[in-house]
């Protein structure tokens, strides 16, 4: 963990401090964690309240962070698992199958005021989006924000070879769905 | 570059393809976040009782319990203790009765030791003796003609 990192945490666990230190985590971070779950949700206004909402865990549990991982590799834990909880409770609550659930996703894709891409872009996220959960992740992570597997691994508690696995997996799947559609 | 070149290898037409985000956010979205969060944390803020209140909360019903009983003691029982003295040491001293008033062989054997009880019970039983002549004055004395006649005719 870098020094600004260890100085920000030092100053959440004061009670004196822990309002003006948070601004601070929230200010450096709220990008990179709201791209990271907007890529697995999709749509921008679950992504707000997923934020929200793993900010807000973030607060409550600060106190108990015990700075074995990084920050940053803590707040993404934090924001995946508060991200599949969303995906599993949406499903649980629509009693949707993984079929139903991609175009639940597709749908919230295209509608979503803030999908800014073309017919290509479509057709990778729609490709993205009928991967297995894990997977999506996976591939999120290693193809757009470039993290290492070693990283990746203490963020989503994963061995390495088994990430590779995954990203190979997802890569291959995804590239067969481009092929069989009219690219 | 590694991991581009495997890509390449396994997935030729998506290596291709521009690494862009095709999603964007409203305007100002980063700007006004922190001031949205700090709106939802303080009503969290709210609804999250402290540690200390969460223990009061807890122990409130059996708190409440305690306090009923103390006052129907200090209503009823403390008055009658100071004004009338006299029933209440009435009262205690007719409900008291020894184990001797209940059951006199349970308080024979249990202020006798157990070498003595024991020895008690390997004592052999004595065989009643008697001669014919105490029988038949015990007899005559304690039972009517009738009844001599009604025992021998069985």
């Amino acid at each position: 963990m870098n020094n600004e990192d260890r100085e920000l945490i030092a100053e959440l666990k004061k009670e004196g401090q822990k309002d003006l230190a948070f601004q601070s985590l929230v200010k450096k971070y709220q990008e990179r964690l709201y791209w990271h779950i907007r890529k697995m949700v999709l749509n921008h206004d679950d992504t707000d309240d997923i934020l929200q909402n793993t900010f807000i865990k973030v607060w409550k549990n600060v106190g108990n962070f015990r700075e074995e991982s990084g920050l940053y590799t803590w707040l993404y834990r934090i924001a995946t698992n508060e991200a599949i909880t969303f995906l599993n409770s949406k499903k649980r609550r629509n009693l949707m199958s993984l079929n139903d659930e991609n175009d639940y996703l597709k749908d919230n894709l295209i509608s979503d005021p803030y999908f800014e891409g073309d017919k290509i872009q479509l057709k990778l996220q729609e490709a993205i989006l009928r991967l297995p959960d894990k997977q999506r992740i996976v591939f999120n992570m290693k193809y757009f924000d470039e993290i290492k597997y070693e990283d990746m691994s203490k963020i989503l508690e994963t061995s390495v070879g088994a990430l590779k696995a995954s990203y190979h997996h997802a890569a291959k799947k995804i590239e067969e769905f481009l092929k069989n559609s009219d690219l | 570059m590694e991991d581009m070149n495997e890509l390449e290898k396994i997935a030729p037409k998506l290596s291709k393809m521009k690494k862009e985000h095709p999603f964007d956010v409203p305007n100002h979205y980063f700007d006004d976040f922190s001031a949205r969060l700090h709106t939802k944390l303080e009503a969290e803020k709210r609804v999250l009782p402290k540690q200390k209140n969460r223990i009061i909360r807890l122990l409130k019903p059996a708190i409440g319990l305690a306090a009923s009983f103390l006052l129907v003691v200090m209503l009823v029982y403390w008055p009658i203790n100071s004004f009338l003295p006299n029933i209440l040491s009435k009262n205690t001293t007719a409900e008291t009765t020894t184990i001797e008033d209940e059951d006199p062989y349970r308080a024979i054997i249990e202020r006798i030791d157990a070498i003595t009880f024991f020895a008690i019970l390997e004592e052999p039983a004595q065989e009643p003796s008697f001669d014919d002549e105490e029988l038949m004055n015990y007899i005559s004395s304690n039972m009517s003609e009738y009844e001599i006649f009604l025992e021998t005719d069985q």
